[in-house]
């Protein structure tokens, strides 16, 4: 089957200033995703994958270089564009699920629904992160793991291109990890969406269909996986 | 509903007691701003269609005496459209109790009523018969007279019998007062009866004449021209008073109550607009501040900034129009309270209590400004916040070292906990200068109620107590010769007497002028007591003339400037003196003369037109029946009537105190629980550490007191500009406020101010007592 090219990284940097110090959270990176892959940016605290999440994600701006998702170059636009590109083609799902307290789980999902122009239904989504029972709890109602299943339906609601998930186990014991990544490996399958996760656990690189692995803001390795293992068998 | 609409109504459930206090302050203002614009609109509408229906003049003249032949050239004034004679007479009243004193006006009525100033009335008037009357509906209703009812008026010096036929309305009389001195209607005391021209005429030795006119010309410009046509041509006639329509007495006190009406109107609710706008300001802030990560995640979601400003402009537009649409209610049904109130003082037959829409379009548009405005000024960080940025989290607030710390001296001398106050009160600087803004404007509201109450009594009993010492002012039916005092005297048992005259005069300082009597009094009064404006006690010269300072500022007079007197007495010429003082005086406004200058340049030898005297006896019932004696009143009763009318303002006193209050509850409350929330991790970690709760809102609380200490030094200045705004704003013919700023004025305002602060800290408390500190410190979600 021939792949679509998805996502191209070109010569990507960002600099900060912090005082007297330019600190480089990335140092001309380059890679490519294809439609429909299971991603893993591996590396530890401080390596740049946030920031390079964040460029990709439209939520913040390169110091240099070029992100192009299905051809267009989202680096080129302004606030507006962002925010349309933001809203019609990412899902985010993030370390600590940032949930809207006041909102319950099927509002929160709602939340994200309603502003897209084409998205999924709202209850068959609830139900595939197998939540249609606890949809009307409060954030404050559920642990942590159900509340990333409510953050991972968000994202999924909106029908996006792909998903960006910053530590999404992050926070989570090893059991309900391994449940949220089989979740994650489930969307991506059953409805074709490319996910990029990013995490400093080693082990899930294993489940990728595509590892990148990065160190100091540059990129190490980016190794494609023939034959991924289901999360299932993971183990750290 | 849009889920970002429904996490906005849930925030504010959450925080409901903020909410309240906001939406309670708009609502006052609101309700105030509309009930009094509307009633002051349909105050003015039921007025001028009033008027109009009934003719009222635009112009009274008063004079000696007019031929009835003489009307018709004054019909041929350019200008004037009818004219009309009367006789009018004030007289005393025969009461079942002997002790009770009424006085009425007697008014000569044409047949059919007239073309000027017809009375009105719901039922159909019929001509008033010879021996009949008709009596003024105030009047008749306070003393509860009704047709077929006869009255007893004493005419000079004998008893008539009138039979009362109907009950009107005059637009002369919408506020019934005897004369300028009345400090306030009191219509069981004096009436208005209309009677036949024939009657008044041969009762009154009129047969023949008048002695007013009324005047109405094509178009108000017109009545300054035809004033002073009218001027020269009633010269021979011994015209006294030429009163336009501005100047009329029932009309002017009416227009001033309008234009203070407005006043408030326009004031008040500005006033608490600008509180609930620094309140929702400061509100918002927090919210936003608070809100930082759910704004990321907004944006991350695909919110744009408009989207998510606009989410949290919405709490400020929903404070503002639930407050509004409260007002709105409140202040239409507090409309016709207010019209009923007035209607007390004033009859307005023709008052129609209609709904103006314009001031509620005008209320919406002006409270979403202020709440778009504050709101703007609260969520504006939303468009700094980043979707990054804001997963972070926030680091610790900058703590530095602050100036005082470097004054060693005060520093080391402070407690832990005081210096905490001090270096959050430093950190807040934006929140701290608009908190101790919003609480000394609460404070200065305060005062106002403390000097209005100072002030009326001091304006009263300074001028009856200090200025003027006589007991009674007895005035004469005519201008008679000083011997007359011997006959009074010898009514009397003990007491003194002084001579006196009051007598109306046009008085000029280049082309302004103003309608005023000049009193003559002995140099040597005893009645009389003169304070210049630096309250320096001055006696009458020989020569030259004293003006009260509301007189010098309405005609630009400084002391040693010369006046023209414009005299009316046939006969008598105009005559220029010299302004020796500018005199205080509270009520009334008008000259002071030595009486015998004042004899040999303006009126005649000898010539007197009433006493001052002082006794221990009832003066009013022994002199009553006197002849020549047309009025006797009373400084004790006036102070009874006065010591009625302080209870009413009372009330309104309360009043005021209570919208201060409500203000300074409302700021304290929020930036209580603000702060609390705000730092719910420090005071758990304080908890933590030991403290325990009442430490805790101790720590809060003198952070309250110093910003309330402050707010109250910052306020004396700002009420005393209040104060000095009230006072000019009150100052009129009639009557003018004394500056009496005491140190109790600001005591009694701060104590109020500090009364509600404590209530909102109290109120707040309970926020204290819901910290979890434990969630607290592991706490990120917000």
């Amino acid at each position: 089957m021939e792949k679509t090219l998805q996502i191209k990284v070109e010569n990507l940097s960002k600099f900060y200033q912090m005082g007297e110090v330019q600190v480089k959270a990335l140092d001309d990176v380059s890679f490519e995703i294809y439609e429909g892959e299971f991603v893993v940016i591996l590396g530890p605290s401080g390596s740049g994958k946030s920031t390079l999440l964040n460029i990709m994600g439209g939520m913040d701006l390169p110091t240099s270089g070029r992100v192009l998702i299905a051809d267009e170059e989202i680096t080129k636009y302004n606030d507006t564009k962002l925010t349309a590109y933001r809203r019609d083609k990412v899902g985010f799902v993030f370390q600590f699920y940032n949930l809207m307290a006041n909102l319950t789980a099927r509002e929160n999902v709602e939340l994200a629904a309603e502003i897209c122009k084409d998205t999924m239904d709202i209850d068959e989504v609830m139900a595939e992160v197998d939540l249609s029972e606890r949809k009307n709890h409060f954030p404050s109602q559920m642990s942590g793991g159900e509340q990333q299943r409510v953050a991972i339906a968000r994202a999924v609601a909106k029908n996006p291109l792909l998903i960006l998930c910053d530590e999404p186990t992050g926070a989570l014991d090893f059991k309900t990890g391994i449940l949220i990544l089989a979740l994650l490996r489930k969307i991506n399958k059953k409805l074709n969406k490319t996910v990029v996760v990013i995490t400093h656990n080693m082990a899930v690189g294993d489940m990728a269909d595509r590892v990148i692995k990065m160190r100091s803001g540059k990129i190490t390795e980016i190794k494609v996986n023939p034959e991924p293992i289901p999360p299932e068998r993971i183990e750290w | 509903m849009k889920k970002l609409d429904l996490r906005l109504l849930r925030m504010i459930k959450a925080s409901k007691g903020q909410f309240i206090s906001v939406v309670v302050i708009i609502m006052v203002a609101l309700s105030i701003f509309i009930s009094f614009s509307t009633t002051a609109v349909n105050m003015r509408n039921g007025i001028d269609y009033y008027y109009e229906e009934t003719k009222l003049s635009h112009i009274h003249v008063q004079l000696m005496r007019i031929p009835q032949s003489a009307l018709d050239q004054i019909e041929s004034i350019e200008g004037v459209t009818d004219v009309q004679g009367r006789v009018t007479f004030d007289v005393p009243l025969k009461t079942e109790d002997e002790e009770e004193k009424v006085r009425i006006r007697i008014i000569s009525l044409p047949e059919g009523g007239g073309k000027v100033n017809r009375l009105y009335s719901d039922e159909t008037l019929d001509e008033i018969a010879q021996g009949n009357a008709i009596l003024i509906r105030q009047f008749a209703e306070a003393r509860n007279i009704t047709p077929g009812n006869i009255i007893q008026p004493y005419i000079n010096g004998r008893e008539h019998s009138l039979k009362v036929t109907g009950v009107a309305s005059s637009s002369e009389f919408v506020y019934l007062m005897e004369n300028e001195q009345t400090m306030m209607p009191a219509p069981e005391k004096f009436g208005v009866v209309y009677v036949t021209e024939e009657f008044a005429q041969s009762v009154y030795g009129y047969k023949g004449s008048y002695n007013e006119l009324l005047i109405r010309v094509k178009d108000e410009d017109m009545i300054d021209d035809v004033s002073e046509e009218l001027e020269e041509r009633l010269d021979k006639y011994g015209v006294k008073r030429i009163i336009k329509r501005e100047d009329q007495l029932s009309h002017k006190i009416l227009s001033q109550e309008l234009m203070g009406l407005d006043t408030m109107a326009a004031a008040i609710p500005i006033l608490f607009l600008v509180v609930a706008g620094i309140i929702i300001s400061i509100v918002l802030s927090r919210i936003v501040s608070n809100d930082r990560m759910s704004i990321g995640v907004l944006k991350a979601l695909g919110y744009g900034n408009m989207d998510v400003l606009f989410h949290y402009l919405k709490y400020a537009l929903f404070i503002g129009l639930t407050g509004s649409a409260l007002g709105i209610l409140i202040g239409l049904s507090l409309a016709g309270v207010l019209s009923e109130l007035y209607a007390m003082f004033f009859e307005i037959p023709l008052l129609k209590v209609d709904i103006q829409y314009i001031y509620i379009i005008y209320s919406l548009i002006l409270t979403s400004l202020f709440c778009i405005a504050s709101g703007l000024m609260g969520a504006r960080h939303v468009l700094g916040i980043m979707p990054a940025d804001s997963m972070r989290p926030e680091p610790p607030k900058s703590g530095k070292h602050i100036f005082i710390e470097k004054i060693t001296f005060i520093w080391s001398r402070l407690s832990f906990s005081w210096k905490m106050v001090i270096r959050n009160i430093v950190r807040m600087k934006r929140r701290f200068v608009f908190l101790v803004m919003g609480l000394a404007m609460a404070f200065a509201i305060n005062t106002v109620p403390v000097f209005m109450w100072d002030s009326a009594t001091g304006m009263f009993y300074i001028q009856f107590g200090q200025f003027q010492k006589m007991d009674y002012i007895i005035g004469l039916a005519k201008p008679m010769s000083e011997d007359v005092i011997y006959d009074i005297k010898g009514l009397m048992k003990d007491g003194k007497l002084e001579p006196r005259i009051e007598y109306p005069f046009e008085i000029r300082n280049g082309w302004k002028k103003m309608n005023a009597s000049i009193i003559g009094v002995p140099r040597d009064t005893k009645f009389y007591e003169f304070r210049n404006e630096y309250d320096k006690e001055v006696t009458l010269p020989e020569r030259g003339i004293f003006i009260t300072e509301y007189m010098a500022k309405a005609l630009n007079i400084k002391k040693g400037d010369h006046v023209r007197v414009k005299n009316f007495i046939p006969g008598k010429d105009d005559m220029d003196f010299q302004v020796k003082e500018i005199i205080k005086q509270y009520l009334g406004a008008n000259a002071y003369m030595d009486i015998e200058h004042m004899r040999e340049t303006l009126t005649e030898k000898n010539m007197i037109t009433g006493v001052a005297a002082s006794s221990k006896e009832d003066l009013k019932t022994k002199l009553e029946d006197a002849k020549n004696i047309s009025s006797i009143s009373s400084i004790d009763d006036m102070t009874k009537t006065f010591e009625e009318y302080i209870d009413i303002m009372l009330l309104s006193i309360n009043i005021m105190m209570l919208f201060g209050g409500v203000l300074g509850f409302a700021l304290i409350y929020n930036s209580t629980i603000i702060s609390i929330a705000e730092r719910r991790m420090e005071l758990a970690a304080l908890r933590v550490m030991g403290f325990d709760k009442k430490e805790i809102f101790w720590m809060l609380a003198k952070e309250n007191s110093m910003i309330t200490f402050i707010a109250i030094l910052l306020g004396i200045p700002v009420g005393i500009g209040m104060i000095q705004s009230m006072a000019d704003a009150f100052n009129t013919e009639l009557y003018s406020l004394p500056i009496i700023i005491t140190p109790r004025t600001f005591v009694m305002a701060g104590l109020s101010t500090i009364l509600f602060a404590a209530i909102a800290q109290l109120a707040a408390l309970k926020k204290i007592h819901n910290i979890n500190f434990i969630d607290a410190l592991k706490s990120r979600i917000s």
